[in-house]
């Protein structure tokens, strides 16, 4: 930092120097994890019963000659030993190559690529309409008496509980066979997103409205909202202003989880409104024991994960500074 | 919709009072419909909605099952086809004979087809197919094993490819008409397995023109299409400009975009679907069942307690499958008496080995030696209980058949069997079968033609392929039952093979070794906008080549 800039000033510096030892530590756990991650990946799959040069060949039944199965494992390197295979496999992902897949024949880069931006896209959108609606159910609940109060936690324990497989056929039933407003399967289109974006956003708008609620409650109990109270600030204006920062804070942490989760349910989802996805490629990938997309896919989201809690835990940092400065005096 | 406009025409017209007009106007009314309804309109997107796996690959050569013989239809031709009645009927062949030894056939080839990359249609195509489907990088197993007494191919001329057998092979030209062994082009296979699976070249009515992974293949028409099978309804191109091939898994969706206009055929109509789509008037049915073997379930005899008749024979008498069939099938499945499916002419049924009879179930036990019963009501012998593992594969059993297979354990349960029923995935269901770890055991299969029997009866079929797997699942080891296959399989006279085939499943099911249960089920819902489509009499797989949109 060259002095004379803002930076000059010694807080300010130590507080950006903290940001980026943050940053490296989160970083070097990440590619530590992912390691770990690949590392067991590789090892659980192949502890599976079976031999993957038949899964290449479309499974035991695919009652292929001794030759063919011969041929597949020289072509795919699986006659050497397991630790070799290991170091490949880990210096094809140091370089970014996830291989071959057995069943598609295509590499897992290219299959993923393909798939990642419909999944993340219904993952955003579904996380994006939880959170508006988990608000706005919050916000209710909290603010229109006992009545809401009852009615909003109801609300928010039965959406919460909500299995995504269930909703999905109910509202294909309701929506598109008895009202024929939206198409039941995907168009590829944005009238076809609608649809699996309810579907999981309407469980996890229960589960977030949970959380938000439970701490808005607290929150407007706390000592700065009664002063802000006293100073003659409007409820609305409280509740906006003041309390909602606090009471989205657990919930922005649990945003990184929820994109997991979110993830997770792209496969009954992606599935049912025939979608295509990351969700549905890991499905067909275990049916086939498809080993290289299946690692290929659990490596990708476990990297979005990571980088999610990361991006979480800055936001969190952005919203409540004391976060960052609890860390420096710890 | 039709007849809707007709009485509101009448009501307003009567106000009229004017009984020629009327007429005038209903004619008027009904013959366009009428029309519409028979001549066919060249033009308009098809959309399929495929419920089976999406295929890894879309050359059928590669692997070899149903998923892609379902699509390969629509873009390659064989050398042979099936007519309805099951005779061999010339397509990209047009005539074929054998030596009088059986071992060299001569097929006659036609000489003005082109495959869609312009590449020639001649006997040296015949031969790469032939050598693509023996070489072991080609990764191929139905078509593999179909071919499996055939040496070599030998371009004789451009027209005539001779085929050299190491044993005569009654099933040849059956095996010719299977999707999986049709004919590509050389310079598509030339390409490399990775280019060929994505876009296989041959010379249907349809070219492969894009797969998205996970959602559609697309097809679209090919202008220059001169070659259909000797039953086609027309000559010349399709009327389809293109076909939308979309994979829709999850079969409630796949019935909910039919019934909504997004799709116009789908597959894997489950029971409760096919009730329903009959009831309208907007959906029309095909059932159009997989030749070969019938769906059945396999007693393995290779261990006890099979390996003795009587308990084989109890378990028979013990079952009963038709109440379960008639509830959970909608009338969707007949039951069968026979090993082979009701598509081929071959089969032999005999339904009075299948009486459903408590008390015999129970002599039979008791004369085996099964005379205890535990207090669960279990039947016990030396200290072992009568137990029947059952794997049922949930990737090839549909939700009804696995209730039926419920049924089945609750009235075994009757006669003393515990019939454990274990659902799994395909690969750990491969994984026991491999383990011999089945006493009962559903597996599909397709071939075309009786040859099936070989392959599923012949003692031959326990020992496994290097894969684990052998096909001969109920582990019957007879070798008068060999050899009565074996003969059949070198027997070209028509009757003689026919005959031989009805004594050969006569001792399978006289030795109670399968419980045959019905057709496999192959069910195709289709908008009733979607004319002349038809399943392909070889292994019912669906074909647009005839087919129109009305309203087009």
């Amino acid at each position: 930092m060259t002095p004379g800039l803002p930076d000059s000033n010694p807080a300010r510096r130590s507080r950006s120097r903290r940001s980026v030892r943050w940053l490296l530590v989160r970083l070097g756990g990440a590619a530590f994890v992912l390691w770990a991650v690949a590392t067991l990946t590789f090892f659980a799959i192949r502890l599976i019963p079976g031999d993957p040069a038949e899964a290449v060949l479309g499974g035991p039944g695919s009652q292929a000659s001794q030759e063919t199965l011969d041929q597949v494992r020289r072509d795919y390197g699986l006659d050497l030993p397991l630790s070799i295979q290991y170091l490949h496999a880990l210096g094809r992902l140091l370089r970014g190559d996830l291989g071959t897949s057995y069943a598609l024949k295509v590499p897992v880069t290219e299959l993923l690529g393909a798939q990642l931006g419909g999944t993340l896209l219904l993952a955003l959108a579904a996380l994006a309409l939880a959170w508006l609606a988990a608000l706005g159910l919050s916000l209710w609940s909290t603010g229109g008496g006992r009545f809401a109060a009852s009615l909003g936690q109801g609300i928010e324990l039965t959406s919460a509980a909500l299995p995504h497989f269930w909703l999905a056929t109910v509202l294909i039933a309701v929506f598109s066979t008895s009202l024929g407003w939206l198409p039941p399967v995907s168009t590829g289109g944005p009238t076809g997103l609608i649809l699996p974006t309810l579907t999981l956003a309407i469980p996890l708008a229960g589960f977030l409205a949970q959380v938000m609620r439970e701490t808005l409650l607290d929150t407007l109990d706390a000592p700065f909202i009664v002063s802000a109270r006293a100073r003659g600030e409007s409820e609305r204006g409280i509740r906006l202003r003041h309390a909602l920062r606090h009471a989205s804070l657990p919930a922005i942490s649990l945003s990184g989880w929820a994109l997991g989760y979110l993830i997770s349910g792209a496969v009954v989802v992606e599935t049912i409104f025939a979608r295509p996805g990351l969700g549905r490629t890991l499905l067909q990938a275990v049916t086939l024991r498809d080993v290289p997309v299946v690692t290929g896919v659990v490596l990708l989201v476990a990297l979005v994960y990571i980088l999610m809690t990361i991006l979480t835990d800055a936001a969190s940092r952005l919203a409540d500074p004391r976060l960052a400065s609890a860390e420096a005096t710890r | 919709m039709h007849s809707l406009t007709t009485s509101r025409a009448r009501r307003g017209l009567g106000a009229v009072g004017s009984a020629a007009v009327l007429a005038l106007l209903i004619t008027a009314c009904q013959s366009p419909a009428a029309e519409q309804s028979s001549t066919p309109v060249a033009g308009g997107t098809l959309t399929y909605a495929s419920g089976d796996a999406e295929p890894t690959c879309l050359d059928p050569h590669v692997g070899g099952n149903y998923p892609q013989a379902l699509i390969a239809g629509q873009f390659l031709d064989s050398l042979v086809s099936r007519d309805a009645d099951g005779t061999v009927i010339p397509w990209l062949a047009t005539e074929w004979s054998a030596s009088d030894d059986g071992l060299s056939w001569d097929f006659t080839l036609r000489d003005d087809v082109s495959f869609t990359d312009g590449t020639p249609f001649n006997a040296e195509a015949v031969k790469v197919n032939v050598e693509h489907l023996k070489d072991p990088a080609t990764e191929s197993s139905t078509g593999y094993l179909a071919l499996g007494k055939v040496e070599s191919v030998e371009a004789v001329s451009d027209t005539v490819a001779r085929f050299t057998l190491s044993a005569p092979d009654s099933a040849l030209l059956e095996s010719l008409s299977m999707p999986w062994l049709a004919i590509e082009s050389p310079a598509g296979i030339a390409r490399g397995m990775e280019e060929n699976c994505q876009a296989p070249i041959g010379t249907g009515p349809f070219i492969v023109d894009e797969w998205v992974k996970q959602d559609h293949v697309s097809l679209v028409r090919n202008d220059d299409y001169n070659s259909p099978p000797a039953d086609a309804k027309h000559e010349g191109k399709a009327y389809l400009e293109a076909i939308e091939w979309r994979f829709i898994p999850d079969s409630a969706s796949r019935y909910a975009a039919l019934q909504a206009g997004q799709v116009d055929v789908l597959d894997n109509a489950q029971p409760d679907t096919i009730s329903a789509a009959e009831k309208t008037t907007t959906l029309a049915h095909i059932d159009a069942p997989r030749p070969g073997a019938a769906n059945r379930i396999e007693l393995n005899a290779g261990a006890a307690p099979f390996s003795d008749p009587a308990v084989r024979e109890a378990f028979i008498r013990a079952v009963n499958v038709n109440d379960g069939i008639e509830s959970l099938f909608f009338g969707s499945a007949e039951r069968s008496y026979s090993p082979l499916s009701s598509a081929e002419s071959a089969g032999f049924s005999e339904e009075s080995l299948f009486d459903t009879d408590l008390d015999e179930a129970n002599e039979l036990l008791d004369s085996a030696g099964w005379t205890e019963r535990d207090a669960d009501g279990y039947r016990v012998k030396d200290g072992e209980r009568l137990t029947l593992d059952f794997p049922v594969s949930t990737n090839q059993s549909i939700p009804a058949e696995q209730s039926l297979f419920e049924q089945i354990q609750a009235t075994a349960k009757d006669a003393g069997f515990e019939v454990r029923l274990s659902l799994l995935d395909l690969s750990s269901w491969y994984g026991v079968l491999a383990e011999n770890n089945y006493d009962l055991v559903s597996a599909p299969y397709t071939k075309v033609g009786p040859d099936v029997l070989r392959i599923l009866y012949h003692s031959d079929g326990i020992v496994p392929a290097p894969s684990g797997y052998f096909a001969n699942l109920s582990q019957v080891s007879n070798p008068e039952l060999d050899e009565l296959l074996t003969t059949a399989s070198e027997t070209s006279d028509d009757g003689e093979r026919a005959a031989l085939y009805d004594q050969a499943q006569e001792i399978i099911l006289g030795g109670f070794h399968i419980l045959p249960l019905y057709d496999q089920q192959n069910h195709f819902l289709l908008g009733t906008q979607v004319k002349d489509a038809r399943a392909m009499p070889t292994v019912s797989t669906p074909t647009f080549y005839d087919a129109w949109l009305a309203g087009q």
